[in-house]
This record gives C-alpha cells, structure tokens and sequence, in this order.
C-alpha cells in the first residue's frame, strides 16, 4: 500500500518496530546499522542460544520487510552517503538519545535542508525536550515513569511488567500513526516535519486513563493479583480451571450485568445454583454490594459457585460455554497455545519466512490487519549484517565497485 | 490548517479500541461524527476515573479522552429512519469505522458489502476481538480477554504464583494504533488508485505484534516461557525495590557494568563491585535474589523520587514507580502537555490526555471536549447533511434521534 515511498531506518534498539510497520505496508525500508551490526543484535534471546549478530530473536522480531546495510554516521563519507539517501526518501525514523544525531550534523534540521519533504521521526526514551529528556532508560523504568507498571501484579509483592518488552512497543505505534498523520499532510503542502516521540508519553495509554485520576478527583485503580479493586469490591479476573487458568469477568451494571445473568441462568441448567440466586438483580448487584443492602458474604459465596464451577473444566470446555452462551470467559493461553490457535490457524494467520543460511523456517506473527484491496505481505526475513550493501551502494547509487571496496577498508560500509 | 481536516468519518466504535482510533484522527482535524444510542450507551461512559469520583455518563475521564475533538449523534439504529441518515452519512464521509461483533452489521444492513454500493469506494474499518472470519469471530468480551487470548496474562506474573496479567485491557491499548495505521495508509491508497477497501482488524492479532519476540523464541526454540516477575534476559540487577511510604516504590535498571559499579557506590557498597559474586551480568542473574535483597536494603530509605535522583545523577536508569498524583505533577510530561484542560458542556473545567505524539509544525487541535450523549444532532443534521428542519422534526418525532 505504502510501495512508492523510501523509509530510512537509523534507529537504535529502541526503534525498530515503527519501521517494520510501514515495511509491513510495502514501504520500501532501509535499515541503516553501524559496520558489525547493530547493537539490538547483541540482546538476547538468539537462536539454539548462540550469541550471533544474525540470530538475535529480539533483531528478528522488529526487522522483517526491511533491507539491510551497513553505514558509519561517525564519518563524514557516511554522512555524505546518508545526505544522498535522505535526499532521496520520504521518512527517516531515529531513536538516538535527543541530539546525537544534530551534533554529528544529522539532526532534523540539517536533513530538512537537503530534503524540505522529508518526515523525519524521532523515538526517544521521554521526548526531544524537558527536564527527563537526557535519563538513562529502560523498559521498566519507562513503565515506572508512565504510570502503568504501579497498577500491574500482586498487592502483597512489587509491582511487575508484562515479562517481554512493551514499552517502545507502544512509543513505535504511536510513531507510526504520527509519521502517517504528517504524510497525509505533506500530500497538500510537500513539507515534511519532526515527529517526537516519548516512551513515558506513549505507556500511559496502558493505564486506562487511570493517570487522570488525581486530577479529576477520582479514586486512583490499584493493583491486585489477578483482577481489580473497585472501591471496596475486589473483583477477580482470573480463575483457576482444570488444566490452567481462565479470565472470567463477574461484573454487574447496565452492560456488564448481562454477561453475569447469562452466567448464573448456565449454573442454574447445570443445577449449581438455585433460583433465588439466578434471580438476583445482576444489574444493579454492584450498588446493592456498596449500599450494604447486599451482604459482602453473599457475594462471595456465589464467587465460591463460580470458582468451584470453574475449577471443574477445562480451558477448551469453558471457552466453548463462553462462545454457545455470549459469556465473558477466554482461556489464559501460553505461546505454545497461541501458535496453535485454531482462530489464528482457520485465519491462516502464520507467516512462515525462510532463513535459508540457517536453513530454518520460523512462524512470525501475520499482518495487523487485514486489506481487502491491498492486503500485507510478508516479503523478506529480517536482513543480516550488510546484506544489501551492493544492492544498494552498486546498483541504485551508482557507485564504483572499487569506491565500495574503498568505502569497506576504511571502515565506512 | 490541521493535517487531516479534509477527512470524514463515520464512528459506529465503542469502548477503547475503537475509539481511540479515531480519537486521534479527530486529533488532527478530521470531522467524525460519532454514532450513540440511548438505548445502548457506550460502556466507556460507565467506566471510571469519574470526575469528583461521582459515576454519571458525562462525567467519566476515560470516555472524555477516547472521544474528545468527535460530534456526537444520537441514533436508534432499529428505526428505519434512522438508516436512511446513516446512508447520507456515508456518502459523506471517507471512511466508516465500526467495532460491533460481526454479526451487528451485516444485521442491520450496515457492513461493507451494503455500504459499498452506494459508496464503491468507500473506506471500511471493521475492528473486533478476533477477526471477521474463523471459528471464533463471534467472540464477545473486551480488551482483558483478547489479552489472555494473546498471551499477555500469562506473560505476566511470577514464578510461583498464578497469573497476575497486565491492567485493565491490554489489547485495547494496542490495537488504536493499528486501526489509525490502517486508515491512513488506505487514504494514501484510494488518493493513488482511486480505489477504497474493507479493513478488517482483529484486535488480538494486532496486539501479538507486541509478543513477536516471545513467539519467536517458542517457534525457534521451543522456550517455556512464564512470567519471571521482574527479571529481564540482558539486565541485571532489574527490578523493582521499595522505598519511603505505603506502597512507594522504585524501579532500577543496570544495562551494563559500568551502570551496577556505579549503583555500587551510591550505596556505599564498593566491595560489592570488586567481588566474583556480581562481577558479570551471568553472575548477577544467577546471584538475582541475594542482589535484589542488598538493593531493597538500600532503596526502603529513601523516597522513590531521590533514589531517582541519585541514580538518574549517576546515569543510571531509574524511575520512580508513579502513581497518579506523581503522573499529574511530573515535570517531563507537563512540559510536553500530557494534560490538557478542555471546558466540558456539562462538567465544566477539566482534563484530558493530549496526543502522545508531537508534530512540529502542525500540532493537533484538543479543544473540543468529548461529545454528550446526541449533543450535536443538530449540526450533523443540518450543516453536515443539510436537513431541513422539517426532515429533523420528524426524525425526533419518528424516535430516531435517541
């Protein structure tokens, strides 16, 4: 869909998903790594657990439809290489700290010279500008500072993150949406602009407007193991069944009381409760709990119904009730089960890429959406080291074979 | 001007996913006229932070800042008349986004293949749990679920203990930016080719694109993976230790050596630096519970926000762990404008949050508050689609405008 237009992709590990987005759109993306490779190649998982710049799972999981080469920003030949690139593309994504790349002459600025259409994207830990904008960072400290990892994990133990990274995650889809938001502009005006991004910014979505809280006056949400606090009302999400664990939204009001009242007339056919509690007002149960005209006792003797209830099945059976009777139960699934889901599977979901030099193919996970005119494919495996340095450098900037042998001595390439 | 002034929508959303797709498209100036009915009210407006904690469905700050800078219209979708608006609606607009089951649509004679007829090119997003197809496309539930479907609850907990899962509805927080993707790239497209589309967005296959790491490792290899708490593969120390106050905390990440020599010295602990037992980040990792301890040790003295301070001196990562009364007062994020104070019609004074992102020479617009419930019928009517005001009267006669 995005098949005329140029992406540079200079970004640290930080970056690299926002780029893979636009090459999943059928941009044309480039990633531009230091000579040996860049640093996301060092982190770790790699594949069978060898340490090798082509089999880091954490390079592969953020650099499929891009090609590769290798580039020295530290040079002023480097620099000059960029300059033609940029001249010649419409984004540029970067994810160093904010100026590294105006002090080596690489800043918006200096690009927007040579190059007034160019969008150029910068994802950075908490902005281009601020008090924060120089900390030192990490996925945890991001979430820390955002908001969303006070609200995760058990009441008794620290707050914990989701253990695979999430926070540039986010920062990179909201650079996305902002790198397409200024596009759709430069069509009327042929002008580019900086997109600035914050990590600690983007994380907040991941708190459900639960950071307003003070400031409007509201109670702030609290974590709990596996479920929420609501007032005085400890709500339980997650359910121990036969064979693992499920989610099980027992909630009441307008909307959500529905969900329950299917849930007890279930227990009521399979005579785990009698009428009397199918009857109740589900949805006003929440109000009735807080006035007191609800015992708190008897709320949690129907909790204990729906826990024994649950424990008895399985994941699968309980997953089958939730879809015959519209009832708020999805099994609490791990990797294994994902990939062999039998939705994403009858969606043909899996996009198997080859990595023919380790003579493998891996399962990634397939498009975001689905485009009925223009649909996502999944063109190229992640590049290793300089893959497409001659491709590149050769064939479509022309230059000399001896000037990119030179360029590969000194250390440029 | 704003970027995207020249686009309209249609918004049949609901809840978080959805919305917040078009929240940002109404961001930066497109006109989206946001579908509502009395009679099935959108659950965010039962949701909290409530304003002056008092639960009403003009006064929930999630609602208001899903929805801000949108022009509500309150449609019975069950009265014919309230069809035929919808159609003129459609002509109008570039794009339809809607995030019922798939099953709402195509009842009401309102999914893409209808629509497409009197609007060939039209531009469809159509977001739901699963997906239009497959054995599970009727799936109801929310964003909590399709994460466990996903595998993000079991991607969060500790070792020793049942699943703890991410707040609230992960994939809800995922999957707008995907929708807004989608949108924008099929506009670039139509421009192009002429040519609209159905978009059709499972909002758990979106969000596994923030697990493509875990599933890999699993594919190549065959990994069990839980949740390990704090622990990270290329940290160490990395956590989360306690500090001054009831439920105060403080998160520390050392990426390299250089990062834990200097933790070291802040706590006085050099010794720590030059012995075998902490040498290396293996060592750590294997050592992380002793580590960990001697780390707690050290932070339970200080206020979260001045071991920040220290370490952040020493160029070591480190945050406070925030709540909401730290999130409303940091400096970082005032400085970027994270709240913004809109005047809502029937609050009053207020905040929502603002764009997550900067444009730098076309920053969005955020002052029109979330719409109330039918609160711009008559504009949409009458200097959208021009109605007369003999047409609106016998709407709001006929029940349609509820």
């Amino acid at each position: 869909m995005l098949d005329p237009y140029r992406v540079l992709d200079l970004t640290t590990e930080r970056g690299l998903l926002c780029g893979q987005i636009l090459g999943d759109l059928g941009a044309d993306v480039i990633k531009i790594e230091p000579p040996g490779g860049s640093p996301a190649r060092r982190l770790a998982p790699f594949y069978q657990d060898v340490a090798d710049p082509n089999r880091s799972i954490y390079w592969w999981a953020n650099n499929r439809n891009k090609r590769g080469i290798t580039l020295n920003l530290e040079t002023n030949d480097g620099k000059e290489l960029l300059y033609r690139l940029a001249e010649r593309s419409h984004f540029l994504i970067e994810s160093d700290n904010p100026g590294y790349l105006a002090a080596q002459g690489l800043g918006y600025g200096d690009l927007a010279t040579r190059n007034p259409g160019l969008i150029y994207v910068s994802i950075t830990p908490f902005g281009q500008d601020g008090p924060k904008a120089s900390y030192a960072d990490s996925d945890l400290v991001i979430l820390a500072a955002g908001g969303p990892l006070l609200l995760g994990g058990d009441e008794d133990r620290p707050p914990i993150r989701v253990s695979v990274p999430q926070a540039y995650l986010h920062a990179c889809a909201d650079a996305a949406v902002g790198a397409l938001v200024a596009h759709h502009e430069r069509q009327r005006t042929g002008l580019g602009q900086q997109v600035n991004v914050s990590a600690q910014q983007s994380v907040t979505i991941a708190t459900q407007a639960n950071n307003l809280a003070y400031r409007i006056g509201a109670d702030e949400a609290h974590r709990m193991a596996g479920g929420v606090k609501l007032g005085s009302l400890r709500v339980p999400l997650v359910w121990r069944a036969k064979d693992g664990y499920v989610t099980l939204g027992f909630l009441f009001g307008r909307q959500l009381g529905v969900f329950s009242q299917r849930l007890m007339n279930y227990l009521h056919e399979l005579g785990i409760c009698d009428v009397a509690t199918r009857d109740k007002d589900w949805i006003a149960y929440g109000g009735l709990l807080l006035s007191g005209e609800e015992p708190m006792a008897e709320y949690e003797r129907v909790v204990k119904l729906i826990a024994d209830f649950v424990a008895s099945r399985t994941k699968a059976e309980l997953l089958d009730a939730a879809l015959q009777r519209g009832l708020l139960i999805a099994p609490i699934t791990t990797m294994s089960e994902v990939l062999e889901s039998r939705q994403l599977q009858s969606r043909q979901y899996w996009q198997v890429l080859e990595h023919p030099e380790l003579g493998r193919s891996f399962p990634y996970p397939g498009p975001f959406a689905r485009f009925s005119a223009a649909p996502i494919a999944y063109r190229r495996r992640p590049p290793l080291v300089g893959e497409h340095n001659s491709e590149l450098y050769r064939n479509e900037l022309g230059l000399s074979e001896d000037k990119c042998v030179d360029l590969s001595r000194r250390g440029i390439i | 001007m704003l970027p995207l002034d020249d686009v309209k929508v249609v918004d049949f959303m609901w809840a978080l996913a959805g919305p917040g797709t078009t929240r940002t498209l109404a961001d930066y100036g497109a006109t989206v006229v946001r579908i509502e009915s009395a009679n099935r009210v959108d659950g965010a407006r039962t949701v909290g932070p409530f304003i002056d904690n008092k639960p009403a469905h003009e006064a929930s700050g999630l609602f208001g800042t899903y929805n801000s800078g949108k022009l509500g219209l309150a449609l019975d979708l069950n009265k014919p008349q309230a069809r035929d608006v919808v159609l003129d609606l459609v002509r109008w607009a570039d794009v339809v986004c809607e995030s019922f089951s798939p099953k709402a649509m195509r009842a009401w004679r309102l999914d893409y293949e209808s629509l497409r007829e009197i609007k060939p090119e039209l531009i469809m997003l159509s977001s739901c749990l699963m997906g239009q197809s497959g054995p599970m496309s009727k799936f109801v539930g929310f964003g909590n679920m399709a994460a466990a479907l996903a595998g993000f609850y079991h991607l969060c907990g500790w070792p020793d203990r049942p699943p703890s899962g991410p707040f609230g509805a992960y994939t809800d927080y995922i999957a707008p930016r995907f929708g807004a993707i989608s949108v924008l790239a099929a506009l670039d497209y139509r421009r192009r080719t002429g040519q609209g589309q159905h978009i059709d967005q499972s909002q758990a296959e979106s969000a596994l694109h923030f697990l493509t790491l875990a599933l890999l490792d699993y594919a190549a290899n065959r990994r069990i993976e839980q949740g390990v708490g704090n622990a990270d593969l290329n940290f160490a120390p990395h956590g989360v230790y306690p500090a001054l106050g009831e439920d105060r905390w403080v998160a520390i990440a050392c990426a390299t050596d250089d990062h834990w020599r200097a933790l070291c010295s802040a706590m006085n602990r050099t010794d720590l630096a030059r012995g075998e037992q902490f040498a290396t980040l293996p060592a750590r990792r294997k050592n992380r519970d002793e580590l960990d301890q001697i780390i707690s040790e050290w932070t339970r003295g200080l206020t979260a926000h001045a071991a920040e301070l220290q370490l952040q001196g020493l160029g070591i990562p480190a945050s406070a762990v925030q709540d909401s009364n730290d999130i409303c007062h940091d400096p970082q994020l005032t400085a970027r404008g994270y709240l913004t104070e809109i005047v809502h019609p029937v609050c009053g004074k207020t905040v929502i949050e603002a764009p997550r992102f900067l444009l730098s020479r076309t920053p969005a617009n955020t002052a029109r508050p979330a719409p109330t419930l039918g609160g711009d019928n008559q504009y949409v009517l009458e200097s959208i689609l021009g109605y007369n005001q003999d047409r609106i009267t016998e709407l709001v006669a006929a029940g349609a405008l509820q």
